[in-house]
Order: C-alpha cells, then structure tokens, then sequence
C-alpha cells in the first residue's frame, strides 16, 4: 500500500495543530511545517515517538512570506516523503483594524503569506500528486469569506481569493484524479482570535443555532474526511464548520 | 545524461499514461500541443523531468517562456543544464 504523507502549513499551532493530531489520529504521515516549530508540536511528535501508532509527524521549517523558497523547500519536503499524497493549506495571518488606518506592510503581509505563499505551494506541492496519480488539496478558507467582518477586510479578501483557487484548481486537476475542496470554519478559539472576547464573542454566540462556537477538532475532522477514500467523488465543494453561525 | 533522450523517454510516458497515441519518432518540427498532450499531461511531463534532471527550466527562467514544438522544448532544457541540482 502506498504511504500517505500529507503536508500542513500552519501546522505548529492552533488549527493546524488540531488538524495535525487527527491526521496522525487517522494514520497518515503527517508533515506539519511552519516557521518554528512550537512546545505543543514537539509534545505531540514526543508522545508519539514513545508510544507509535500506524502514522508518523515530523516537522518541516517553511515561511510561507519567503515565496522565492517555496520551489526548493517543498520540493526537499516531497523527496523526503517519497511524493506527497495531500496539501492543508492552513498557514495564514490575521490582521486585525479598519482598512484606512491599516499599514500598507500589513496589507502586503497578509497578501503574500494567505494568497502568493499557500498558491506557490500548491503549485510545487500538487507536482508529486500528479506523479502518483492521486491527491488531495483541502484549502482552509474562512466564513469571513462570504460574509464579511468588521476590521477584517483584507483577511476576508485573502480568503475569498483561496476559495476562488479553490474552484479554478478543482476544475483543473480532476482529470489528474486530484481533489481540491475548502473549508471554512467559523470564530473558534484559537491564538489568532484570542481578541475576540466580550460584545463581539456574544453576537457571536448568539447567532448560532447550537449556541456555541466551532471547535478546532471540529474542523479537523472535516479535513480529515476530505482526505479520506469515503470524500474521492467530492471535488470543488465548500464546507462551513461554524456552528451554524452563518445558516 | 543525454537530455534529449530522457525528454524523449520521459514524453512518451506521459503520453502513455494519458492514452495518446505516440508518434514513432518525435521530430523537431512536431507541434506540441497539437502532439495530443494536453496542459497537464505536460505539466505531468515537466515534473517527472525535474525529478530525473534535476531541474525545472520553467522556474529557473526570468521571462516565462512557452515552447511550441519539441525541438524548442529540447532547447529550453539545454539552456538550463548547468543549473541542475543533484
């Protein structure tokens, strides 16, 4: 059987964290890569190594912002994994304030790491794919794509512009028998939303039917069904995972 | 590592994986496109020849370039060669 070696940027805390442990979880080689590596990600790759399951983790150094590493450094990635089976696009930045007072750094910032940095990955990532003949591109987007929040303008912008990679690209590799879906999750808490507290953690709140905000494992596990055989008719699709909030 | 032949060796795989029938001897002049490979059956190719060669032409050049027949293909990897990594 062909291993399954999965790369997910991001994947030193908060989302990517979760959607690491799950795919580990699940049995998969997970490759979590990010700028540095965190105490909760050398904890999990600890823990496993004294008790191994059927999967693997390992972390792998990648600045999303630095694009012109991009070629080499998942390329070195895909090498190692002897050909990645499936990309989660999950590394990204919020910045949060009114577009008129924004610093012109922060809007490039926040451009390059969301949009440039995870396309030109997927461009290198997806060439082991098409050399295996299978794969899987799950972009993690955001409800504020396609609803919009107050303070995130240029956030929501990057992530709506995932989602229409998302779509163009799912078109492109399905005759390659490559899958490209996103995910969008609702407020969860996580580091990049610590902020969020007080009135606009309340409207929040309110505005779910379950009346509680998405977890990061509620996430996760959509990842990891999206990556599964059972999701292999599923391509080009949007999944909210926010408690219903957007409904 | 004679360039040619891999480009060669390494083409009509790619059209072998796509059901294309191949033509018996892949001349200079051949259009690529209209070879009956498609734009991912050559991005497929373009990646499997970085993986042999150790280079990809396509991101090492500074003005993109798009080659029309197989002779400018064969050339886009000759100018490139000394930038292999292996």
């Amino acid at each position: 059987m062909k291993t399954k070696p999965i790369l997910i940027t991001g994947g030193t805390r908060g989302l990517g964290l979760s959607i690491c442990r799950k795919l580990l979880k699940s049995g998969y080689e997970v490759v979590a890569a990010g700028r540095t590596k965190s105490d909760e990600l050398s904890q999990l790759i600890e823990s496993h190594h004294e008790t191994p399951s059927s999967g693997s983790i390992s972390f792998e150094r990648i600045d999303l912002a630095d694009c012109a590493s991009l070629h080499s450094r998942i390329n070195e990635i895909s090498k190692k994994a002897r050909g990645l089976y499936g990309l989660v696009n999950n590394a990204a930045i919020g910045k949060d304030g009114v577009l008129a007072t924004m610093h012109d750094s922060e809007i490039h910032d926040v451009i390059r790491v969301n949009i440039e940095g995870s396309i030109i990955a997927t461009k290198y990532a997806i060439r082991s794919m098409l050399l295996r003949g299978e794969g899987r591109v799950v972009n993690i987007a955001s409800i504020i794509a396609t609803t919009g929040f107050n303070g995130l303008s240029v956030y929501g912008a990057s992530k709506a512009a995932l989602l229409g990679f998302s779509q163009s690209l799912a078109r492109e590799l399905g005759k390659a028998n490559i899958t490209v879906n996103s995910v969008l999750p609702g407020y969860m808490k996580t580091d990049m939303t610590s902020g969020l507290e007080g009135e606009k953690l309340k409207s929040i709140l309110r505005r779910s039917p379950l009346g509680r905000l998405a977890t990061t494992d509620d996430v996760a596990e959509t990842v990891d069904f999206l990556l599964s055989h059972n999701a292999s008719s599923i391509t080009g699709a949007q999944f909210k995972v926010d408690a219903g909030s957007t409904c | 590592m004679n360039i040619r032949q891999e480009i060669e060796t390494s083409y009509r795989e790619a059209c072998k994986n796509r059901n294309i029938e191949v033509p018996e001897s892949l001349e200079d002049d051949m259009v690529l496109l209209e070879s009956g490979l498609d734009s991912l059956g050559f991005a497929v190719l373009v990646t499997d020849l970085e993986m042999k060669l150790g280079y990809d032409p396509f991101t090492l050049m500074d003005e993109p370039v798009y080659p029309r027949t197989f002779a400018e293909l064969f050339s886009v990897y000759e100018r490139f060669k000394d930038r292999a990594q292996k």
